[in-house]
């Protein structure tokens, strides 16, 4: 009964499928390559993310099939939300979706525990040349589990301080090194039509992403060496007071459901002097034809206030359950080699190996010295929000009890304390 | 005096429905750097936005959403007819079976998405309509056979009665005489069944894709990860309400006729 | 037999896609299932559901869907009413006019959301813009409004499904006790009162189980502007389920979360229905 349904409804599905493939290709982007039978010609299915880093590695598919004609390479981008639920699905089945997928940090852990993910140990060693070393060191840490490397960097999104130049040297200002400094110069910058910081308070991964740079600043920590947390620290409420006290006074007024979008659109419309947000929307904002318009070219990255960022990471992973593991390897060992990454980065990509960072081919042909130079210092010290079981969810509950305090639904001592508890507890459920 | 009063909230209930629409139709001439202040009314009109949802294959996830409703919605009407026949005229299964019907109308999709999801896949049916497809027969088959009870309950007993006595079959009967009485209401079930397959997001996310994106994937899929991309987004937006309101002008009338059959009543 | 005949197709959809499933997620919500630990699945008896008791967000869920369900389609019923009453009597732009007022249902709920989150943005959208011009301004997403504005959200959505389920109630209706009525002198609250209602009294109850059982599924607008947040202002049942089962991958806890609301709201009906309509 069951079957005879469903293959009714396969019939159906695949006439319609057949006329829709004419009609539209749903947006994704395949190179097609003439492959002769036989040989080593295999299909790899890749699922990203819709980010300008996935344009530009869609735009490096014709070199990459010049050196290996006979591996076709598929790229579905879609958004966050979808991406994660279709990589999950793809996981629980035998035939898989997806032959590659990229792999956000706080599901790294989950990820390659749960036996999703191919070990790249002995990949990475019998890939020559491939100085593997040279990824910045937070970086590869994260991809670490229990021995295995279950991911090789693609991009890092880590936090920076990102303002109007024009501004900050029209009030005399310089780049903030401390969150005093941060909150000085925010009050210099604030006018009636001027918001002195676009923040994204919103619950969840937003707040706590913004909110941990913050903690950093004033000398507090999420994790210990062993992982426990630390959050219920006189730092963390001191960290909170001030975001509280920066939201209330700088930031655009009733912005507490803002995310990163609400911010980047009131910065890049001249509306706020300055955001702590990705690193990588410096070219984005600098861009021509970019959000912000004549704004164009006005704007710098700084490190964050207190000199440690909260550090973000997509990594390129092989799914266990995939059939094309080696043509998959193949194409991820080429486009995350030195020569590779130089390209990308030059294109506008962000930054994850060291030697791309301090190239003066890439100073000169990308978006400078200094831009590199403070990537390259942001990553040194950065920290992921969590590191273990459970990361997403963890995230997910202290990002909603900060959330409560600046709404004013809840103490800062009261937020504090339950954000570590509720984080302990998540992270002994995975354990 | 009532009849001012009565244009003047129809009016009123115009503006409210309409100024969103506006917005969205300027936003979708607007370039990029213009959208970053997405309020602002004065810019210079571009057309980049309708170009690229055009190449972007918003008409395929058009199509796709199109077969997917069609398709639910005849499957729909067949299985919910035919009952709802049995249910209103013979009281198959008591009086209960009516209720139970529009109770399972409540579940939530949270609830059968995994289990439909390892269904799709035993069968080899992931990412293929033939997944999604089950999926929105789950909230629509529910609909569709309430409405048509409702529908038949209004057609006279007589009228089958007399058409046994004049030597027609139970079946024959049915197909013949009864079912002729209630095609306004048929098509009114239709097309408020076709919505709820328009509309749907959640089922469609996750059982299908690539290929197979429906209008309200593609739609969400404007809100990424460097921002929601409003410009597209509204593009998208009219590209899927036009037709509806087109559509609309001319069905309404059939539409509230038809419910009004009998459909909308207990 | 013919009549099983009739319903064969129906109850073998109904029982392959949806009693299977739904028997599945009920043997999934008494065990552990997460997806990135599917070796360790074992059976757990009630422990989901009694775990759901000191789930304070969860809690807050419960109680956020219960106001909104009930707010909104209070809101769309009196509001549908009042228009559906103004258009049975219209003549004027007639089809026009009801086919606009019709269309918010037809946009997917996802654009609706996304869209009212940039109309209400106090910085850069134009609702905000223009009160200010008469020196208002409104936190619409802030501690106090938040869900009020979602539920307004979807009242811009759905009334219009009220308004046409209403009106086709409306036209239905038999001349005759209407014209009794006016011989008798009555004004017209009185003959809306003693006439209209309870005449309409049926397609009202059908109308608000319908747009009530869709309203406990809002999920689209909360992850298109909130998350749930201000701290948990704007949390909903299906959007605790969907981050619980897809985002944090605990399969069982988000099937028991799910249930204990089919449950009560399976209650609420029951109870609701047979004092509404007796039969």
């Amino acid at each position: 009964m069951l079957v005879l349904l469903f293959a009714v409804l396969a019939l159906v599905a695949s006439a319609c499928s057949s006329s829709s493939d004419d009609t539209s290709d749903g947006g994704d982007t395949t190179t097609t390559v003439a492959v002769e039978a036989g040989g080593e010609a295999a299909t790899v299915r890749v699922i990203m993310e819709e980010v300008p880093d996935t344009d530009i590695v869609k735009g490096m598919l014709a070199d990459f099939n010049a050196e290996y004609p006979d591996i076709t390479v598929e790229i579905e981008a879609m958004p966050y939300d979808q991406m994660r639920d279709r990589i999950v699905s793809s996981f629980l089945a035998s035939d898989p979706t997806f032959d590659l997928i990229i792999v956000d940090n706080p599901w790294m852990y989950d990820f390659a525990s749960a036996g999703f993910l191919e070990d790249l140990n002995d990949r990475i060693a019998a890939t020559a040349d491939y100085n593997y070393e040279d990824f910045s060191a937070p970086l590869r840490d994260i991809a670490e589990v229990d021995g295995g490397v279950y991911g090789v960097p693609f991009y890092n999104y880590g936090l920076s301080l990102i303002y109007r130049s024009d501004l900050y040297e029209a009030a005399g200002l310089e780049a903030p090194t401390t969150l005093d400094e941060f909150g000085a110069a925010a009050a210099a910058l604030t006018t009636d039509d001027v918001a002195g910081i676009a923040m994204q308070p919103q619950k969840g991964y937003k707040i706590f992403e913004e909110w941990a740079n913050y903690l950093f600043a004033a000398g507090g920590s999420i994790q210990d060496a062993d992982n426990t947390v630390v959050l219920d620290s006189p730092e963390a409420r001191t960290a909170l007071d001030t975001y509280i006290d920066f939201y209330n006074s700088y930031a655009p007024e009733n912005s507490l459901n803002w995310s990163f979008d609400e911010s980047l659109r009131a910065v890049a419309g001249g509306q706020a002097a300055q955001m702590i947000s990705y690193n990588w929307m410096l070219p984005t904002l600098n861009g021509a034809d970019g959000p912000a318009g004549d704004l164009a070219g006005k704007f710098k990255v700084a490190e964050v206030p207190g000199g440690i960022s909260v550090l973000g990471a997509w990594y390129w992973s092989l799914p266990a359950n995939s059939n094309v593991k080696d043509a998959s390897w193949t194409f991820v060992s080429w486009i995350t080699s030195e020569a590779q990454a130089k390209t990308r980065v030059i294109a506008g990509g962000a930054p994850v190996r060291n030697s791309v960072m301090t190239d003066p081919d890439v100073w000169a042909q990308g978006f400078g010295e200094d831009y590199y130079k403070t990537v390259a210092a942001i990553l040194e010290d950065a920290r992921p929000l969590a590191d273990g079981p459970n990361a997403e969810e963890m995230i997910n509950v202290v990002g909603e009890e900060l959330n409560a305090a600046v709404a004013g639904q809840k103490s800062v001592d009261e937020a504090i304390t339950a954000a570590a508890t509720r984080a302990q507890e998540v992270l002994n459920q995975g354990g | 005096m009532m009849r001012t009063l009565r244009r003047i909230l129809i009016i009123v209930a115009v503006i409210v429905v309409v100024f969103p629409y506006s917005w969205v139709v300027i936003s979708s001439i607007k370039s990029q750097a213009a959208l970053s202040d997405p309020s602002r009314l004065i810019f210079r009109p571009t057309l980049v936005n309708w170009e690229a949802v055009i190449d972007g294959g918003i008409l395929g996830s058009a199509a796709t959403s199109i077969v997917v409703g069609v398709v639910t919605v005849v499957i729909a009407l067949l299985a919910g007819t035919l009952a709802a026949y049995s249910i209103s005229k013979w009281r198959t299964g008591g009086d209960q079976t009516r209720f139970t019907v529009l109770l399972s109308e409540m579940m939530p999709p949270a609830v059968l998405v995994i289990p439909l999801f390892y269904l799709a896949l035993n069968a080899g049916v992931r990412d293929t309509l033939a997944a999604v497809i089950p999926a929105h027969l789950t909230f629509v088959v529910p609909v569709v056979t309430w409405f048509m009870i409702g529908f038949f309950d209004a057609v006279p007993d007589e009228l089958e009665e007399q058409a046994r006595v004049d030597g027609y079959g139970r079946v024959q009967a049915f197909f013949k005489v009864v079912l002729p009485q209630v095609y306004p209401g048929l098509g009114a079930a239709a097309i408020f069944a076709f919505i709820l397959s328009w509309n749907d997001l959640f089922y469609a996310l996750i059982l299908a894709g690539g290929n197979t994106r429906t209008l309200p994937v593609a739609i969400a899929s404007f809100n990424t990860f460097r921002g929601v991309e409003l410009g597209t987004m509204s593009a998208a937006i009219l590209i899927s309400v036009v037709p509806v309101v087109i559509a609309s002008f001319f069905v309404q009338r059939r539409l509230i006729q038809g419910l009004s059959g009998g459909g909308v009543k207990g | 037999m013919t009549r099983w005949v009739f319903m064969a197709p129906l109850l073998a959809l109904f029982a392959v896609f949806f009693a299977y499933p739904f028997g599945y997620s009920v043997w999934i919500s008494f065990t552990n299932l997460t997806i990135t630990k599917q070796g360790q699945t074992k059976f757990v008896g009630f422990d989901q559901y009694l775990g759901l008791l000191s789930n304070s967000t969860y809690l807050a869920s419960l109680r956020n869907t219960f106001m909104f369900v009930i707010a909104a389609v209070g809101l769309e019923l009196v509001l549908g009413m009042v228009i559906a009453l103004a258009l049975h009597r219209q003549t004027w732009l007639k089809n026009v006019t009801r086919s606009v007022l019709l269309t918010p249902m037809f946009v997917t709920p996802i654009a609706v959301g996304l869209m009212f989150r940039f109309l209400l943005n106090q910085q850069l959208g134009l609702i905000p813009r223009i009160l200010s011009v008469f020196g208002i301004t409104i936190d619409f997403f802030g501690p106090r409004l938040a869900l009020p504005s979602i539920i307004a959200i979807d009242v811009w959505q759905w009334t219009p499904l009220m308004i046409l389920m209403l009106l086709a109630g409306l036209q239905s209706l038999p001349e005759e006790p209407y014209e009794a009525a006016r011989v008798d002198g009555a004004d017209a609250w009185f003959t809306f009162r003693n006439v209209t209602l309870p005449l309409l009294r049926p397609v009202i109850v059908v109308a608000i189980i319908i747009r009530a059982l869709d309203a406990f599924k809002v999920f689209e607008y909360v992850i298109a502007i909130t998350k749930g947040g201000p701290g948990t202002a704007t949390e909903t049942i299906q959007y605790q389920v969907y981050k619980t089962g897809f985002q944090f991958f605990r399969l069982g806890e988000a099937a028991a979360m799910a249930l204990v609301l089919v449950v009560i709201v399976f209650i609420i009906v029951i109870i609701g229905y047979r004092r509404m309509v007796p039969r």
